[in-house]
């Protein structure tokens, strides 16, 4: 099955490529929305600003055609900001509407340590929620860049401690979302990258 | 662990002496001011220490301490307390505890007394130590019995809290003695004293295990420490590993080493080098070009460019980037992060440039300090020339216009293998907030361990110690491991 990472401009894509191939991916790469509407398996990347990143999708009408293709049926793993852009909303600047795919919304870190969190961080799998992409790596150390993130989300599949709780990853039915950086994560961020483009 | 706020008293004003000395007073106020200021949560433990009482040996402060205690604080006092009335005064002014000095190492037959009448639960033994010898009377002469002779006899009449001091270390903003709270064999909960001054202090002081609370003064008066910090940071203080950073120091496309930045030779290929890296654990990677200051950047680019199609870690790069340009090609070419040293010292605007164009994550000050007289200067040209500019406040500086991290090198131990230079790591991490990498120096595993527990780092940085294989990068997480401290 290919896999179709989303060519953002807002977003490391050449990372996360090299990553996904490396765990054995048929990749494309690609911005046009019909072929992203068409896919099976989607990946969005992102860093840095979640609005710049939503108005990209926007004015490229991609948010259109992720809507269709996971309507479809198909399997779409978020990654850092293409994680945040996978829920309700942000609170970035007032609050800005994302892709609606999972519930809750991301707001800024208000715990008593440094924003941004830049560095490692033990991530701990929610007890019951099935099969998910951390299978034998549910409680390990993944790395983060962000100064965004929710918090106790409905859809959390594991969570992290930064002065608090914060959701790590979120999954609801075929959507993933992975608030840190697989790319970065050497081996247990190949594992959840190998596990997602496994997932049938 | 708990991190307890704790105030000295002295003419119903808050203060602080250096060293125990009356003669050397800092005033910071009335005590009810400074108590808001800190923004101690109600239900939080307060440390006072009534100093007038501690000489005189009467209770003094009693009206102050009144009202701390209708507060809803958890008040525990010390200062002079050589009775079971004065203990008795105390109580009745509504502290939860007692905090017993010079008896509880000099009196034995007082103390029990105190006990028998208060209860064990409601005393705190306070063990003062200089130079391993215990000290009495306001720290104005030698006790009689040793520290482990104290600390049996307060274990057995039930006592389950000790507050121990290092007197050299006391408001002197050096560190709290790692080595002698590591040392301490005792079941008594044991609440340390004296040099708590960074952030780092407080995370290294509740790894040590035999730590169960610290007080921290006036680190907390000087805004050095704030307590919501500590307590978020100690509630949870291995979810955060600190990170071991190979450094790869390249030289025309070749991985070479020098000593104290000259006499350089070859050590391999950076794919190669980077590569195993990452297979031994390396939590990060850092390639510092030296040649770039002085030559062509095409070979750093394309160096940058094979690293990073192999590595799945975070990947920094440092050296001879001069504008937002340079920094922009490093980022194309599969930089994480982008290190700059002499260009941000010619022009600090780079620094808040490139954050703003490419976010804080992205960017680390490299900063070669080396001893000059009393201070650190900040060197230049690969730590060949020195830019006259304070190391410390050049930091700060850095923080303040967009530094996401700081590569802090001591020119001076760079390449000696004789321990990271701990004076000028806790120089930079009592001043700066954001995280400090240790580099220069590194020769032996418990380098490693001072650089994070006294020097503050968030992480360590060698270059041939992994080079020539002395030591693996497992073998410093297994040590580091062992000591208490968190790896991935």
């Amino acid at each position: 099955m290919i896999t179709t990472l989303i060519d953002s401009p807002v977003a490391n894509v050449a990372n996360i490529a090299r990553a996904l191939r490396t765990v054995g991916a048929d990749l494309q790469v690609t911005r046009d929305p019909e072929v992203i509407a068409n896919a099976e398996k989607l990946v969005l990347p992102g860093v840095g600003s979640f609005i710049a990143a939503m108005r990209w999708l926007e004015e490229h009408r991609i948010d259109a055609a992720i809507h269709a293709a996971v309507q479809r049926g198909a399997t779409m793993l978020g990654v850092c900001v293409g994680h945040q852009l996978l829920f309700d909303c942000s609170q970035e600047m007032g609050a800005t509407r994302g892709l609606g795919l999972v519930r809750g919304e991301v707001r800024k870190y208000e715990g008593a340590l440094p924003v941004p969190q830049i560095g490692w961080n033990r991530i701990q799998s929610v007890a019951g929620r099935g099969p998910t992409l951390f299978d034998g790596v549910e409680n390990e150390v993944f790395y983060f860049v962000n100064s965004y993130a929710a918090s106790h989300a409905p859809d959390e599949v594991a969570f992290a401690d930064y002065a608090g709780s914060f959701t790590a990853a979120v999954q609801r039915e075929r959507v993933f979302g992975l608030q840190f950086h697989p790319e970065k994560s050497s081996a247990a961020g190949l594992r959840v990258l190998r596990n997602f483009v496994a997932w049938t | 662990m708990d991190v307890i706020p704790s105030l000295d008293l002295l003419g119903s004003q808050v203060v602080r002496l250096l060293r125990g000395d009356y003669a050397t007073v800092t005033s910071y106020g009335d005590p009810e001011s400074v108590l808001d200021s800190l923004d101690v949560p109600r239900g939080s433990r307060l440390h006072l220490v009534d100093l007038e009482a501690s000489r005189s040996g009467r209770p003094v402060e009693l009206a102050i301490v009144r009202r701390f205690a209708q507060r809803d604080l958890r008040v525990q006092v010390g200062g002079g307390i050589r009775s079971l009335a004065d203990a008795q005064a105390w109580i009745d002014a509504g502290v939860e505890k007692v905090v017993i000095g010079t008896v509880a190492a000099d009196s034995p037959d007082v103390l029990r007394a105190i006990v028998d009448a208060l209860g064990a639960s409601r005393v705190i033994a306070a063990i003062d130590v200089r130079d391993g010898v215990v000290r009495v009377g306001g720290w104005e002469r030698d006790a009689s019995t040793t520290l482990d002779e104290v600390l049996t006899r307060v274990e057995s009449l039930g006592i389950t809290e000790a507050l121990i001091t290092d007197i050299n270390k006391d408001g002197a903003m050096c560190g709290p003695s790692f080595a002698l709270y590591r040392s301490l064999q005792t079941k008594l909960r044991i609440i340390a004293s004296g040099g708590v001054s960074t952030l780092g202090d407080v995370v290294s002081l509740s790894r040590l295990g035999s730590v169960g609370g610290c007080v921290i003064g006036r680190a907390l008066l000087d805004r050095r420490i704030r307590l919501a910090e500590a307590r978020a940071r100690v509630a949870t203080p291995n979810a955060i590993p600190e990170r071991i950073i190979p450094c790869l120091d390249v030289r025309d496309g070749r991985v070479v080493k020098g000593v104290n930045f000259v006499g350089i030779r070859d050590a391999g290929d950076p794919v190669e080098c980077a590569t195993r890296y990452e297979t031994e654990g390396a939590d990060e990677l850092v390639i510092l070009d030296i040649s770039a200051t002085d030559s062509n950047r095409t070979t750093a680019l394309d160096t940058v460019r094979r690293v990073s199609e192999s590595l799945f870690i975070p990947l920094t790069v440092g050296g001879g980037v001069r504008t937002i340009e340079d920094f922009r090609a490093l980022l194309r070419a599969g930089a994480d992060r982008v290190a700059i040293n002499t260009a941000a010292l010619r022009n600090p605007q780079l620094i808040a440039d490139c954050a703003r164009e490419f976010g804080v994550q992205a960017v680390v000050l490299s900063c070669d300090a080396k001893h000059v007289g009393d201070r650190f200067e900040a060197m230049v040209r690969s730590g060949k020339e020195s830019s006259n500019v304070d190391a410390v406040e050049w930091c700060k500086r850095a923080e303040e216009l967009g530094t996401g991290e700081i590569l802090l090198t001591s020119v001076d131990r760079d390449g000696t293998n004789a321990g990271y230079d701990i004076e000028l790591l806790r120089a930079v991490t009592r001043t700066v907030r954001i995280s400090v990498i240790a580099s220069g120096g590194a020769g032996a595993l418990e380098h490693f361990r001072d650089a994070i527990e006294a020097g503050g780092a968030r992480a360590v940085l060698a270059a041939s110690l992994f080079h020539d294989r002395r030591l693996s990068i497992g073998d410093v997480k297994r040590y580091l491991a062992a000591e208490g401290i968190p790896v991935r």
